[in-house]
């Protein structure tokens, strides 16, 4: 028994062993030096600012003075004050127009693509409805805000085609307003989905619909048992950034309407930069900035939990 | 249940001819095979059949309707796809019933059916799963129970068993062969893979270039091949072809065939000529008229394959029954005979045979 052991060359059961790539100190730290650089930008620029925020919502504090401890009275504040209640209230209305129509479009769109429009008429429309991304968004809401002026080219068009009574200063109205908003938003983020989800949808295996054809599909069939299935992701992806756009909007705003009339749409982003700048009430704006995150991550949860992929 | 006709059928990719003129009758319960190289039409046809390419022109009957112009869905034919084409969000019991709930059969009906069929296929334990979470071999009993369920006049196959290893294909191709007994129904299945052809056609259809080379049984394609193409494809080993001239000062070997075949005559002469000649049609005869160097052995315990190159450098195969000795580099000498010898002109045609 021991003759065996001892006959062994003392070298082989180092050979024999794998090379010790993972898990030892030299290989974790050079780990570590990779990540450092990106780790120490995002802790920088997210993590810190982040947790200055919650200090500063705790504070009664107008930017350069002193500054007072506060509690949580500026979250109750923004819990319980209706004008900023009605101003995260636009910024879910605005959700509706920023989602929905572009992810609902950019899907018929796409099917569209798909079954009728391969080859060089796909390719164009893809390029015109991807244009709007490529436009700077100050340019969008320049360019839209004359399109809904009083005079601008939404009511020569309802004019002209016999709607004079529908004209109005869509921006300047306090029911429509907001809606206008969401048109412009919804117009912008058309492209990216629709990018999105063309993309989805060619990778698709196409034998997916031949098959669906011969089983009896018809083309709502082939939408919904295919299509939609298919493309669970790339949707997941659509409502993820279009309900950010829309609860952490600020642009579009600020170009076209400035948050009126009134606050009729006024959105938390702009509201946070008033507050903060204007009216001087850092702990304020950074409670309403600390529950608008919240608030995004409580609604882009159950999207991620529904659109995860499950095989 | 009915048989499948091809009148003129022809398609073009704008100005590019694919198919260029098949006519084709499938009896009904036939298991027909579309076999050939790459490229050559055989899955172009069948989805023609099927529906899913338009018909440039000519006519596709199943039983006695024309199909030209209706619906995959209405043709009666159901098909399984190289790729499988499952639903991979649906799970093997919803795969299979899919065809059937969009036709609206009774849950219970279908329910029966979807067990009727996984039972056939030995599959009632995988009803529950996701195609991703089957093998190879288990997500090709799904795509053909799917095509079961629907109870189609025509079975259309489209190279079902390329993606599989080879013991699983050998297994499968059995099941295909029990499974058209069963069932009764005419199929037709495209492959590039003779074997498979060989072994589950009733009737094989050779294709190149997007015309029919031949239709025939397979041992009919197998002894009487229409064209060299037929007969460079169907056999494995393939044929050997020898390039002979019907001329006196020919290299060695074909100047001794041409004596011993006798084929210098009169209307030949001058003219280039192939000569097939199977690989288990040689024999070892020290005086053969074909001799050469054995360049390598395969020995497969029954038989062994033999590459020989010739005086004029032409390499040969040849499979001789038995487990004899052969050396690489060795001088060996083979015969046949003349009744096995195929000949084709220079057009590719067959000849009549010498002998």
């Amino acid at each position: 028994m021991t003759d065996i052991t001892t006959s062994l060359p003392d070298a082989q059961p180092e050979r024999v062993r794998l090379p010790p790539s993972r898990g030892s100190r030299k290989t974790r730290m050079a780990a570590w030096l990779f990540v450092a650089p990106a780790f120490i930008a995002y802790a920088a620029f997210v993590l810190a600012p982040l947790c200055m925020s919650i200090y500063y919502s705790l504070l009664r504090w107008d930017g350069i003075g002193e500054a007072q401890f506060y509690g949580l009275s500026n979250y109750v504040t923004v819990l319980t004050d209706s004008d900023l209640l009605q101003i995260i209230g636009n910024a879910f209305q605005l959700v509706l127009y920023f989602t929905l129509i572009p992810v609902l479009l950019g899907l018929a769109v796409a099917a569209a693509i798909r079954s009728h429009m391969a080859g060089r008429f796909g390719t164009i429309t893809r390029t015109v409805l991807f244009l709007p991304q490529v436009i700077p968004l100050v340019a969008a809401g320049i360019a839209w805000s004359w399109m809904f002026a009083s005079t601008g080219l939404v009511n020569q068009t309802l004019k002209a085609i016999g709607l004079s009574s529908w004209a109005r200063g869509w921006l300047g109205d306090f029911v429509w307003a907001l809606p206008a908003v969401g048109i412009i938003g919804a117009w912008v983020l058309l492209g990216l989905c629709t990018m999105l989800l063309v993309t989805g949808i060619t990778k698709i295996d196409p034998s997916l619909y031949e098959a669906a054809r011969l089983d009896g599909a018809r083309p709502w069939h082939e939408f919904r048992y295919i299509t939609l299935p298919g493309l669970r992701q790339e949707i997941g992806v659509c409502i993820t950034v279009t309900v950010i756009a829309a609860l952490a909007s600020f642009d579009i705003v600020y170009i076209s309407t400035q948050g009126g009339p009134g606050i009729t749409t006024t959105v938390p982003g702009l509201e946070i930069y008033r507050l903060a700048f204007a009216h001087r009430q850092v702990g304020l704006a950074s409670a309403l900035a600390i529950v608008l995150m919240v608030l995004v991550l409580i609604s882009i949860a159950p999207v991620q939990w529904f659109t995860r992929d499950k095989k | 249940m009915s048989g499948l006709t091809l009148r003129s059928v022809r398609k073009n990719y704008g100005d590019v001819p694919v198919i260029k003129g098949v006519d084709l009758d499938i009896a009904h319960g036939e298991f027909v095979v579309f076999v050939g190289p790459s490229g050559c039409g055989k899955s172009t046809l069948l989805r023609m059949i099927a529906g899913l390419e338009d018909i440039t022109s000519g006519e596709v009957s199943i039983g006695d309707r024309v199909v030209n112009e209706i619906e995959p869905r209405d043709r009666g034919v159901a098909m399984v796809f190289q790729s499988y084409a499952l639903y991979p969000h649906m799970s093997v019991y919803d795969n299979v019933g899919f065809g059937l709930k969009l036709a609206g059969t009774p849950k219970a009906v279908r329910d029966a059916k979807i067990r009727d069929a996984a039972k056939v296929l030995q599959m009632e334990h995988l009803l529950d799963r996701r195609p991703a979470q089957l093998s190879g071999g288990q997500r090709q009993r799904v795509a053909i129970g799917r095509a079961i369920v629907r109870e189609p006049d025509v079975f259309l196959f489209d190279e079902p068993l390329s993606n599989l290893d080879a013991a699983l294909r050998g297994d499968m191709r059995m099941e295909l062969a029990r499974l058209h007994n069963d069932l009764g129904a005419t199929m037709i299945y495209v492959t590039h893979d003779q074997i498979e052809a060989m072994t589950l056609a009733d009737k094989i259809v050779v294709l190149d270039g997007g015309v029919v080379q031949q239709v025939g049984s397979p041992l009919e394609l197998y002894n009487n091949p229409a064209n060299l193409f037929v007969a460079g494809f169907i056999g494995s080993p393939k044929m050997n072809l020898l390039e002979l001239t019907s001329r006196p000062e020919g290299n060695v070997s074909s100047a001794e065939l041409s004596a011993g075949l006798a084929l210098n005559r009169g209307a030949l002469a001058g003219t280039s000529l192939t000569l097939g000649l199977r690989p288990h049609d040689l024999r070892v005869a020290p005086n053969g008229p074909l001799n050469g160097q054995v360049r390598l052995v395969e020995r497969l315990g029954n038989e062994t394959i033999l590459r020989v190159s010739l005086a004029d450098t032409t390499e040969i195969t040849a499979v001789l029954p038995g487990q004899d000795e052969f050396a690489i580099g060795q001088t060996v000498a083979f015969d046949f005979k003349p009744s096995s010898a195929l000949v084709f002109d220079e057009n590719g045609r067959r000849l009549p045979s010498p002998g």
